[in-house]
């Protein structure tokens, strides 16, 4: 498991941080994106302190979502690494590095909307007379 | 010769199902056999859809943001298809029939066969390239109303011709006609936007000439001026034929006003970039996957999206037209869906997930 | 350029521009039109038109702060006000001169407007209820601001106008306003006289949201009290310029000139079918309401309108568009008072600071360049002045926005900004001693006020949330939020006021304007009230109200020992009023300047009172009346039999 590249584990924690699956995630097209900049915008020695306490709670847990939350609020939350976590999961979420857009694309694939079951404004736009009817379920298996 | 622009519709592709095949090889079938009609224009409505899922995944696979004109051209193409589909549909109802829309036969099993004996090739859903416009040229350029040698070939237009002439016998020769259809099950012209063409109930035999009218393009042809300047300043751009848009999309090139319909288009160069799109796997099925993995999952969903707007067309076309209005937030649905697909990789090949366009329960 | 080669030169291509250069051209009348903004945005070329288009909307993504100017280029040559730039006016910080505006308060002036092709129909919401009867005869009724020189019946033809050149969608019936109480009965003004027998919209009305009909399903039957007086919640779907289902009764064709009777007359034709104007660079586009849920700052796909739509209507033959044209100040001849010239600059480039001065010439000259910009150009000019009204009466509306959560989901951030309104105060007695409100219910959670949904995660986060507990936070957070919004009158007052100082010039050297603008006693006490009412509403909605005014806000006001805070609803109104005097007004009745027989002033700006409406639609219907009197004077003065030479269409 600890062969995993920092991009692998940068996607696996991901899921767990932003409660949305890996295919999910994968749907929005963002994955290498977000990785570049979250590593461009790190100092390298963060970047490997960061995937070497992701990959040391991922490995530990034994795939036990309950663990790995553990490890999450100890450690990723915790306060040296608390603002590159909240960074990452703004990332996902709206698109936004800190205060800046990160592209046009990453602003139309903020899970945000998603979560809010809605989508971005001037985006994904949902066609005439949808707003007057709760919005689409699909059942899942 | 047919004109190369047209103000309404077009010469129009016809994918044909098997179901269909038999009825066109069915050469002697009775034009005074009521039933016989009725299922013909069942299968009418099966053709108008079945070229929507491949037509889609092209349009879908373009990356956002690019290739404006090829999208904007797809585009248009589909939305046609629906309105002839609902045409079909609305012609079945008004002579008493029922249109099934959402039976597990309805979608074709892409890749899928077009009859033409002389010319076999296999439609796909897939990306949009240069290989699928080629695929929907033929598919468009079957619609040919040009009679065709053999005893088995019989083109669409023929086709739609035996409906035509089929509704009239039968109307004439039937005591109080046949236009006996609910007007209520009727889908207007209002829930109908978005592209050229109208959308026309059918209240009685005129109406369902005009439809067919419609619905074979033979609107009105025009000379070939289209360009004046007003028109090209205020951007008024004349419809004309499928085949010659998907034609301009494959030559990158605009047809100038003055060539013939025999010709390659000459005008402006328009720019298309082939590479600008999801590099989606070619005929995706939910079987490809693990079941319960999280891509069968996305197909099921996707999928399970496709149903939900089958089943509001066959709601809007079986007595509720306005769940058509229902309908325009599924279809967007459905995009956003297949564009999540196209954006998981497939396998580690750099191939890309895609809408299967499956019946599912 | 030779003296009058044009019959009428046009400053300003947004609604009321585009209307008379439409209106004009189609009539026959050489116009020039100048636009300060960039050339680019004016293309009737569908292809450069969608890149433009598409280049505004990759801004808009791209910016921090989706405000209302955000997808659009803002020039150094021909700044547009920025919301961005409101700052708190303080006694340490006065005047702030962050932006396009000065700002001498004491209350920052919190409404933008864009400079650009199109203006700001580009981000406008769309909202377009007429004013009401009593709107127009304040001090009559109500004895307070001013009563206007003409009379609803009288602007009822031209609002039919602006409502068929914008393309209106709703439904007349759900106009039954109510206009006052009277005992325990409310009179409702009968929409059969207010908008004529058999009246309707070009389109249906745009769906009402499912967020409304949570809100009126957890209110029917709700009266509210206020100072003693028990009012009924009433709801309106509110009409709007955006592309909807048409209506089949619809049989008004357009409009055109009369040359025998001297009018503009709306066509009808029984066998019509309304069609309605999708975007500029493909008519199928737009056809609908897509739901994007961007109308302000822009509308993705062109279903709503935009000035653009008109002025692709006109005729090219008698048009010639410059663009990147400043207009700065305007020559008159000191005998005749007439006008003789335009004076604009012509910059080369987006931000250059080399430009060619240059003058305009007509017969007739109209500025409609926006209500803060025609006052600034008119006092540069030191013109149209004689009842020193120029620049004063700076109105708007106070926005005073209510927010908390429902308690059950609404589904906000869908739909059109907003499609109903709660009519109940736009009229009554109540307007002796403070102004009336339109209570839209916002289709956008708090994206307003808070900056949600961004700070509803920001705020989850601190707390440490992060996974499906997160994901699940939102969506039950974001989902329930209610915004309410009460945006009340304000009152003509001549101490609200653009002027001009010698200190602030732009980099053309045009004058930046300089603001005073202060709130009454009569906007505060309707802020009072409107609070007093928001909370019987939300108590009936069973929202928990998070609403929450500080003083730390630009615009916050203490009243009656609380705190009030409103924003701008982007409606400039009243800086060069229209009046039955010389005296009092700068306009008449038919829009030109009391002063200069052959100057016309158009947009907002004429407004003597601003009413609960948004003035689009009052003001497009005055654009009407501007170029039905503008042609009458032309054709009057014109020598019979004489032909014009036929001018190119150009934009250079």
């Amino acid at each position: 498991m600890s062969k995993k590249t920092p991009k692998e584990s940068f996607l696996t924690i991901s899921v767990y941080l932003t409660g949305y699956s890996q295919v999910d995630l994968l749907g929005t097209g963002m994955l290498d994106t977000y990785y570049n900049t979250f590593v461009e915008n790190l100092e390298i020695e963060n970047v490997t302190t960061y995937f070497k306490e992701v990959d040391q709670i991922l490995d530990n847990s034994g795939n036990s979502e309950e663990k790995i939350n553990e490890g999450i609020t100890k450690v990723l939350f915790g306060s040296a690494l608390v603002s590159l976590t909240t960074n990452l999961i703004t990332m996902w979420y709206t698109g936004n590095w800190g205060q800046d857009v990160i592209s046009p694309e990453s602003y139309t694939q903020g899970l945000i909307w998603n979560a809010a079951q809605a989508h971005p404004p001037g985006a994904k736009q949902p066609g005439y007379g949808s707003w007057a009817d709760e919005p689409i379920e699909i059942p899942t298996i | 010769m047919e004109a190369l622009f047209q103000k309404s519709n077009s010469k129009r592709h016809r994918l044909i199902s098997n179901k269909f095949l038999q009825s066109l090889n069915d050469r002697n079938f009775d034009l005074l056999d009521f039933d016989k009609l009725k299922e013909n224009l069942q299968s009418a409505i099966e053709l108008e859809h079945s070229t929507i899922p491949p037509y889609l995944c092209a349009l879908y696979s373009i990356k956002e943001g690019t290739n404006e004109f090829a999208v904007k051209t797809i585009r248009s193409i589909v939305v046609e298809e629906m309105l002839h589909m609902v045409m079909a549909a609305n012609i079945l109802n008004a002579i008493g029939g029922s249109p099934a829309i959402n039976t597990p036969d309805f979608i074709p099993e892409y890749p899928t066969k077009l009859p033409m004996i002389d010319e076999t090739f296999m439609v796909d859903l897939g990306k949009f390239s240069k290989e699928s416009i080629d695929i929907f040229l033929q598919i468009e350029k079957s619609a040919d109303h040009k009679p065709h040698g053999g005893d088995d070939y019989h083109s669409i237009g023929e086709f739609y011709t035996a409906i035509r002439e089929s509704l009239i016998l039968i109307d004439k020769n039937t005591p109080g006609g046949i236009f006996t259809g609910k007007p209520e099950l009727q889908v207007t012209s209002e829930q109908y936007y978005g592209s050229g063409g109208k959308l026309i109930p059918v209240y009685c035999l005129e109406d369902a000439l005009e439809a067919i009218e419609e619905i074979m393009g033979q609107g009105e042809g025009i000379d070939n001026s289209i360009y004046d300047g007003d028109q090209e300043m205020f951007g008024e751009d004349k419809e004309y034929a499928h085949y010659f848009k998907f034609n301009e999309i494959y030559h990158e090139r605009k047809y100038s006003p003055t060539d013939k319909s025999d010709d390659e288009p000459s005008g402006h160069p328009i720019n298309i970039e082939w590479n600008e799109v999801y590099n989606m796997q070619k005929n995706p099925k939910m079987s490809d996957y693990p079941v319960g993995s999280e891509l069968y999952q996305k197909t099921y969903e996707f999928n399970k999206t496709y149903m939900a707007l089958l089943n509001n067309l066959h709601d809007a076309c079986n007595g509720q037209p306005d769940m058509l209005l229902k309908g325009v937030a599924l279809m967007y649905d459905l995009k956003y869906k297949a564009l999540e697909l196209m954006k998981t990789p497939y396998e580690d090949d750099g191939l890309m997930a895609g809408p299967s366009f499956e019946y599912v329960n | 350029m030779n003296d009058h080669e044009y019959d009428v030169v046009i400053v300003g291509s947004g609604i009321a521009g585009s209307v008379l250069t439409k209106t004009l051209t189609q009539a026959g009348k050489k116009v020039l039109l100048l636009e300060a903004g960039l050339q680019a945005g004016i293309a009737f070329d569908a292809e450069k038109n969608f890149q433009n288009y598409q280049y505004y909307l990759n801004t808009f993504y791209k910016a921090g702060a989706k405000v209302p100017n955000s997808p659009y280029p803002n020039i150094e040559d021909a700044q547009s006000i920025n919301v961005l730039d409101i700052e708190k006016i303080t006694p340490e910080n006065k005047p702030t001169t962050n932006g396009y505006l000065v700002q001498e308060g004491p209350l920052p002036f919190a409404s933008d407007c864009l400079r650009g092709p199109g203006g700001t129909t580009l981000h406008w919401l769309g909202s377009t209820p007429r004013m009401l009867p009593n709107d127009f005869r304040m001090k009559t009724e109500y004895g307070v601001g001013v009563d206007w020189p003409i009379t609803y019946d009288e602007l009822k033809p031209y609002y039919e106008m602006a409502e068929n050149e914008i393309g209106i969608s709703g439904d007349v019936e759900d106009q039954k306003v109510p206009e006052k109480v009277v005992g325990d009965k409310t009179i409702y003004y009968n929409v059969d006289r207010t908008y004529g027998k058999d009246y309707v919209f070009p389109m249906k009305k745009i769906p009402q949201s499912y967020l409304d009909k949570v809100c009126m399903n957890r209110s029917k039957g709700l009266k509210v009290e206020l100072n003693k007086v028990v009012y009924d919640i009433v709801y309106s779907s509110t009409p709007q310029g955006r592309n909807s289902i048409p209506d089949p009764r619809y049989k008004l064709t357009g409009i055109t000139w009369d040359q025998r009777a001297k009018k503009l007359v709306l066509h009808r034709k029984d066998d019509y079918e309304y069609q309605p104007v999708g975007s500029n660079w493909d008519p199928y586009t737009g056809q609908r309401c897509e739901g994007n849920a961007s109308c302000v700052p822009i509308c993705p796909v062109q279903a709503k309108y935009n000035a653009l739509k008109t002025l692709r209507k006109s005729d090219p033959e008698y048009l010639a568009i410059i663009t990147q044209a400043v207009a700065s100040r305007i020559f008159y001849d000191k005998g005749s008072n007439d006008i003789t010239g335009i004076e604009y600059k012509k910059y080369k480039y987006a931000d250059s600071t080399v430009f060619e001065t240059k003058v305009a010439k007509g017969k007739i000259y109209v500025l409609a360049a926006s209500a803060i910009e025609n006052a600034k150009i008119l006092l540069a000019s030191g013109i149209a002045n004689s009842s020193d009204q120029v620049g004063r009466n700076l109105m708007d509306h106070f926005v005073m926005l209510t927010w908390g959560l429902l308690p059950e989901k609404g589904f906000p951030y869908r739909g059109p900004g907003s499609t109903t309104n709660i009519s109940t105060f736009r009229d009554g007695t109540f307007r002796k001693e403070h102004s009336a409100w339109i209570s839209p219910i916002d289709n956008w959670g708090w994206a307003w006020p808070t900056f949600a949904p961004g700070t509803d995660l920001s705020n989850a986060l601190s707390e440490g949330m992060f996974g499906k507990k997160l994901r699940a936070h939102l969506n039950d957070v974001i989902t329930r939020q209610l915004l309410l919004h009460f945006e009340c009158e304000q009152i003509p007052d001549p101490n609200n006021r653009v002027t001009i100082d010698p200190k602030y010039k732009d980099q053309l050297g045009n004058y930046r304007p300089v603001i005073q603008y202060q709130s009454t006693e009569y906007m505060n006490k309707a802020m009072e009230a409107a609070k007093k009412v928001s909370d019987q509403i939300f108590k009936a909605y069973g929202v928990e109200d998070f609403t929450d005014y500080t003083m730390k806000n630009a615009d916050a006001v203490k009243y009656n020992g609380k705190v009030y805070n409103f924003w701008g609803a982007g409606h400039i109104v009243g800086t060069h009023r229209m009046g039955s005097s010389k005296e009092h007004s700068v306009v008449n009745p038919d829009q030109r300047t009391w002063d200069h027989d052959n100057l016309y002033l158009v947009g907002c700006g004429n407004m003597p009172t601003i009413g609960t409406s948004n003035p689009t639609l009052t003001m497009t219907a005055l654009s009407f009346k501007a170029a039905e009197s503008i042609l009458k004077q032309l054709e009057k003065n014109e020598d019979h039999g004489s032909t014009f030479s036929k001018k190119q269409f150009e934009t250079t």
